[in-house]
């Protein structure tokens, strides 16, 4: 076990160390689209849908779908697997992403499964658990396979961790669940994440409403961050994330975080940094970096600056801390596990956005009161 | 005991291995993962440096060398105790299942009871919370084991238990693993990589003084460890009063290994490994001299690991456990390979 512990991480720096991520410029709505996972094509009949690096380090690898009306029949050269009739009546999760585009486009009731259901933000979801309605299917590699074919779901929306045939997911897929991969949490900008919310629209049967909902956030998103930029001349520098031990794991600048950042009007301590994935960096040389640094956001999971000082009694000397200017995505939080930040800022980018403005340049947001950001008193 | 033609060159080797320890411990402290001069560390070192150079030095550098020093001489003497009380070369601090008790402690405020250690986070305990779960995990298997070796004659027998504990636990904990969400795996995984940077000078007094209290134990029973050499039999002719020896050894083991795993943990195999390198250099079985030599190696050992685990530079840095399992295994394998024999020294 412990070796394996080590060549992931091995292969983990090696793959940090040489591969440097595309990077993702965009300047209008438009482009959100294009540098997105998610192509839609809309024909006659039927929609296409081609998720392209639907998990990491996929290479480039497209999965099809092709979304049919009930009872029509599939036109030559579509093989049945890739056909979801559509809309679904029956839908089982894997994130609590897509349960918050699912309450988004409210059609939550569509659910009969979810993994981890318990840490769900969503304050109806422990009651239908409770009730049987929705079920919980078990976590990603330990999946109640039996469950989810017993429960007979139209589409089951997975977010690909590894390749299908490696996991359960690909058995599932060949015992004839129609697994579809939502590949959000990969997207490196928050307008691209809250875009897949027209997969569920197309699902489901209000794409529509899932489109509107989109236009109107996007809006909102790029109003706000249109005005940021023309009106900031200092940008704050911000320090992110929280050490695990001895061990500090940096966002790459060219991350959905990142990104907020830099719309938000701040400036990415590690903005120099251009990954795929997170890298590991010794506490030590964050500790120094983090000298200059004006905003402290995301510090794990502490609350306030004595849990703070407690996972890392060093960082508390920070200037950041001695300032009070730390941030935590904690205020909308349940006692098992859920956070909102996690579930339904997927599909409010622009309200996110408006907390870290309010955060990084409050001036710009007097009175504004971050919906899911809480200072660390 | 001794080879022949070694015996002259123990001092030489002793000063040596000290003198390679001081150096060890003084790059430890001027090379870190971050760039800085080593006038602007020694600056830093005696209170004239810049506020920042002196966090990192008095907060970073010296409680993590320091660390390195006590946990590689408490893991390796508790290895060398454990090689010798079961005459086994291949023994370590984790056979008893010393280390994975430990890690039950941890996985199990981790994975399983998360909100226990949330609030283990906000209470009194903070900071120590995962250093208590340790320390209860690891004394409960010690009380197991010491329960059985007081009832067994053969020593073998508590070998076996320890063994089967250790699976049976490690069982335990890939259970909670299954079930546990990603954050807390993590938490977990990252903390069986073995951590020597994250300590306080709080906490690195409390593992000072196991340490110390284990290691002086290991030194006063050099006598009854030389004659288990020879085995129980005669052990007991020559007066060594076995149950109460092998209770004495196996709290010694038990607090070396168990503070440490605590504080940084699990250190193990520079338990296994370093006292076969002391055995190497010293050429001797004699414990008077076997046990401070395998500490001060222990020590170079984990120093030289922390110093190599700042290698990818630019600020990253490499778990130090899998720097010492990396160096240590070629160095084992070496052993075994050239020297024909190892069992033969048990």
């Amino acid at each position: 076990m412990r070796l394996q512990y080590l060549l992931t991480c091995l292969i983990f720096l090696a793959c940090s160390c040489h591969h440097s991520a595309d990077q993702t410029h965009r300047g209008s709505l438009f482009q959100a689209g294009e540098t997105s996972r998610l192509t839609i094509e809309e024909k006659t009949g039927f929609t296409r849908l081609v998720i392209r690096d639907p998990w990491q380090n996929a290479g480039g690898a497209e999965l099809e779908y092709y979304l049919l009306p009930r009872n029509s029949e599939i036109p030559a050269g579509i093989r049945e697997e890739q056909v979801i009739r559509v809309p679904v009546s029956r839908m089982i999760i894997m994130s609590t992403t897509h349960l918050a585009m699912l309450r988004a486009l409210d059609a939550t009731d569509l659910l009969v499964g979810m993994a981890g259901p318990q840490i769900a933000y969503d304050s109806l979801i422990p009651d239908a658990v409770a009730r049987g309605i929705v079920r919980d299917v078990g976590y990603e590699g330990t999946l109640n396979s039996e469950l989810i074919v017993s429960l007979d779901p139209d589409v089951l929306v997975a977010y690909g961790v590894t390749a299908p045939s490696a996991g359960q997911l690909g058995r599932l897929s060949s015992m004839g669940v129609r697994v579809v991969y939502d590949a959000d949490y990969l997207e490196e900008d928050p307008l691209a994440r809250c875009r897949w919310i027209k997969l569920f629209g197309l699902l489901t049967g209000k794409q529509a409403m899932a489109d509107s909902l989109f236009k109107d956030v996007s809006a909102r998103y790029d109003d706000l961050a249109e005005r940021v930029r023309n009106s900031v001349h200092e940008r704050p520098s911000v320090l992110l994330g929280a050490p695990w031990e001895d061990v500090w794991y940096i966002s790459p600048s060219n991350s959905y975080i990142g990104r907020l950042i830099a719309d938000a009007g701040g400036d990415y301590l590690f903005s120099d940094l251009k990954e795929n994935n997170s890298v590991p960096f010794s506490v030590e040389a964050v500790f120094k970096r983090a000298a200059d640094a004006d905003i402290w956001i995301n510090p794990g999971t502490s609350e306030n600056m004595k849990e703070l000082a407690a996972t890392d009694h060093r960082l508390a000397t920070l200037p950041v801390c001695t300032q009070g200017e730390v941030w935590n995505n904690r205020k909308r939080i349940t006692g098992e596990g859920g956070n909102d930040y996690w579930e339904s800022a997927v599909v409010r980018p622009d309200l996110l956005l408006m907390d870290f403005v309010s955060i990084i340049h409050p001036e710009l947001l007097p009175e504004y009161t971050p919906y899911y950001y809480l200072k660390l008193e | 005991m001794m080879m022949k033609g070694h015996a002259k060159a123990i001092p030489l080797v002793i000063t040596g291995l000290l003198a390679a320890m001081t150096v060890f411990f003084i790059a430890d402290i001027l090379i870190g993962s971050t760039d800085m001069s080593a006038s602007e560390v020694l600056r830093s070192l005696f209170g004239k440096g810049t506020p920042q150079g002196e966090i990192i030095v008095m907060q970073f550098r010296l409680p993590k060398a320091i660390t390195a020093l006590f946990a590689g001489a408490a893991m390796s003497v508790s290895g060398l105790i454990m090689q010798t009380l079961f005459r086994n070369p291949l023994a370590g601090p984790d056979v008893l299942g010393i280390s994975s008790g430990a890690g039950l402690g941890v996985a199990l405020t981790v994975l399983a009871f998360s909100p226990l250690f949330s609030f283990a986070t906000t209470s009194a305990f903070a900071g120590w919370s995962l250093i208590l779960a340790a320390c209860a995990g690891a004394g409960a298997v010690m009380m197991v084991i010491l329960a059985v070796s007081m009832r067994m004659k053969d020593i073998m027998t508590v070998l076996i238990v320890g063994l089967l504990l250790a699976s049976a636990i490690s069982a335990v904990v890939s259970l909670l693993q299954y079930f546990s969400n990603e954050t807390a795996l993590r938490t977990y995984v990252i903390w069986t990589m073995g951590n020597l940077g994250n300590i306080s000078w709080q906490q690195l007094r409390a593992l000072v003084l196991a340490a110390v209290a284990g290691l002086s134990m290991a030194f006063m029973m050099v006598k009854p460890l030389n004659a288990m050499l020879m085995g129980e039999t005669f052990s007991r002719t020559v007066g060594v009063r076995m149950k109460r020896t092998r209770v004495l050894l196996l709290v010694a083991a038990s607090i070396l290994a168990g503070s440490v795993t605590a504080f940084c943990g699990p250190l193990a195999f520079i338990g296994v490994a370093v006292p076969h390198i002391a055995r190497l250099l010293l050429g001797t079985t004699d414990h008077r001299i076997l046990v401070p030599g395998t500490a001060v190696t222990g020590a170079l050992t984990l120093l030289a690991s922390d110093i190599i685990s700042t290698a990818p530079g630019g600020g990253h840095i490499i778990p130090v456990n899998t720097v010492t399992s990396l160096i240590g295994i070629p160095v084992v394998l070496w052993i075994i390979l050239g020297r024909k024999g190892i069992g033969r020294r048990f």
